[in-house]
């Protein structure tokens, strides 16, 4: 059974459509790369999948769970937002201790959780400060362990490298790479970033004006426009996009 | 580790509250607005004491006088905080990860509305030694303390859940700041004429506003010595805006309670 599965997904704000007739299937432990020009759909695909908006038509499942069922889908996902904004005056233990109690953990479970995902993330030692001393990149990667509180089966990481350096974007992506392949959760990666696609996902969606322009691995992407890199293949499939 | 599938999303309000409530008192504007607040009520208490050696001011109605500072300026507070609550989380971005968790949009209201209402509970028990100290001899702290905090209670859940209705509904935090308190003048103006409720309009005006006749029937109870049960009639209209708030509130709250306000927004 796919993990996750759109059927004409399409969310319409009057008569501008955001996304049209969306279709896809993510199996357990893949990285779908989501890719996109800006006003493509990839943020509001991922919030109608995350049950934040309502489709216009169409329906999903996560982890089997109809999308008419959206407090189940939210127990069984984990999300970093584009753009998330962080509680300053908490640190960063507290602000993963109370995630984890809003998924049903109890006082002692949240903190074992808490201090574990921030070691994981590579937080351990800056556990106990204020959110507001943290870089940007420490930020995604506490986002990123606050995604992975209720161990989900499904990981939506808006464009979680944005603003990153170097360094930081491969802390990122090798976080990435191990909540699939260690956890074993499907992860959906929202990036404007070509490189970042190539480099981990296993198979990627693109979308252009809310439609989906190609589906597949990064290979049968390219062989399927004739271009010799991704980045050929995506300016040949977005061209004429209002950027 | 698996998830505690034995507390139920409906519990989870409980964990909002809690958090909101810590957020607003540790580190919080809390603090600073109850010490604000008693600064205001220790000038009014110091000019109701010295008007009472002077003989302008009845004992009693030095109490009622503090009562009704109290309860006037610590809904204004409680206002303010439910105001801010879910226009302001979205302003500062922290919203969507609350939405995107299991508790339901009713628990998240439920959560932020009990988290408001500490700030009118912590403003009573600040008012407190203040009505002791000029309640002495005529036994009348007690009776003033237990009607602030029912009176007052009904009140403040009331225009909490005001506020927190406006907030969802704004997209901006100034807009709903400006709208509650724009609100709450129009719901305090009417008290500041002594003449209004002795004229038929005025005592239709007194009845319908909820602030007014709370202020009127806690006068009523402490200076005009009534039992607590002749003017009670004059608490309907403060019972009417708690009980339709909050119904609002859970009927519309999982409509309401979004990522952005506004039609089409869902």
């Amino acid at each position: 059974m796919p993990t996750l599965e759109a059927v004409g997904l399409s969310r319409r704000y009057g008569p501008r459509s955001a996304v049209e007739g969306l279709s896809f299937v993510a199996e357990q432990g893949d990285i779908v790369g989501l890719l996109g020009p800006n006003g493509a759909g990839k943020t509001t695909t991922i919030r109608l999948l995350t049950t934040i908006l309502r489709p216009s038509a169409g329906s999903f499942t996560v982890a089997g769970i109809p999308d008419r069922e959206p407090a189940r889908i939210r127990a069984r996902i984990g999300v970093l937002p584009e753009s998330a904004g962080y509680p300053a005056r908490q640190s960063g233990t507290a602000y993963l201790r109370y995630a984890a109690r809003l998924f049903g953990r109890s006082r002692s479970e949240s903190a074992m959780a808490a201090q574990r995902l921030l070691k994981e993330v590579g937080l351990g030692d800056r556990a106990g400060a204020l959110i507001s001393t943290y870089s940007r990149g420490m930020k995604q990667r506490l986002g990123i362990a606050r995604a992975l509180i209720n161990d989900p089966t499904v990981v939506f990481l808006d464009e979680p490298t944005l603003g990153l350096d170097p360094a930081g974007q491969r802390e990122i992506l090798n976080t990435v790479a191990l909540i699939a392949g260690e956890r074993g959760a499907t992860v959906v990666l929202s990036t404007h970033t070509l490189a970042e696609v190539e480099q981990v996902c296993s198979s990627l969606l693109i979308l252009d004006r809310g439609r989906l322009r190609a589906a597949g691995t990064v290979s049968e992407v390219k062989a399927a426009v004739g271009a010799e890199s991704l980045n050929d293949a995506f300016l040949s499939l977005t061209e004429g996009s209002d950027r | 580790m698996k998830l505690d599938d034995t507390r139920t999303p409906g519990s989870r309000w409980l964990v909002v509250a809690e958090q909101e409530s810590r957020d607003l008192w540790i580190g919080g504007r809390g603090p600073l607005l109850v010490f604000a607040y008693s600064l205001l009520l220790s000038a009014m208490t110091y000019l109701a004491a010295t008007n009472r050696a002077m003989n302008f001011l009845e004992q009693r109605e030095a109490v009622n006088l503090t009562v009704q500072v109290a309860l006037s300026v610590g809904v204004l507070l409680t206002l303010v905080v439910s105001a801010d609550a879910i226009s302001g989380e979205r302003e500062r971005g922290t919203f969507e990860a609350l939405l995107l968790t299991p508790v339901s949009r009713r628990g998240i209201v439920g959560g932020k509305l009990v988290a408001a209402t500490t700030l009118w509970l912590a403003c009573l028990v600040v008012a407190i030694p203040y009505l002791w100290v000029l309640g002495r001899g005529v036994a009348a702290t007690g009776q003033a303390a237990v009607l602030a905090l029912c009176v007052g209670t009904l009140v403040a859940l009331g225009l909490a859940g005001l506020g927190l209705l406006i907030s969802a509904l704004t997209n901006s935090n100034k807009t709903s700041l400006v709208v509650s308190l724009l609100l709450l003048l129009v719901l305090f103006a009417p008290t500041q004429i002594p003449a209004l409720p002795r004229t038929g309009f005025g005592e239709l005006l007194v009845r319908i506003n909820p602030i007014g006749s709370a202020l009127h029937y806690v006068s009523q109870v402490l200076v005009g010595r009534r039992t607590w049960t002749h003017d009670l009639s004059y608490l309907v209209a403060p019972a009417v805006l708690a009980v339709l708030v909050c119904a609002l509130l859970i009927v519309i709250g999982p409509r309401i309670v979004k990522l952005t306000a506004g039609v089409g927004s869902e």
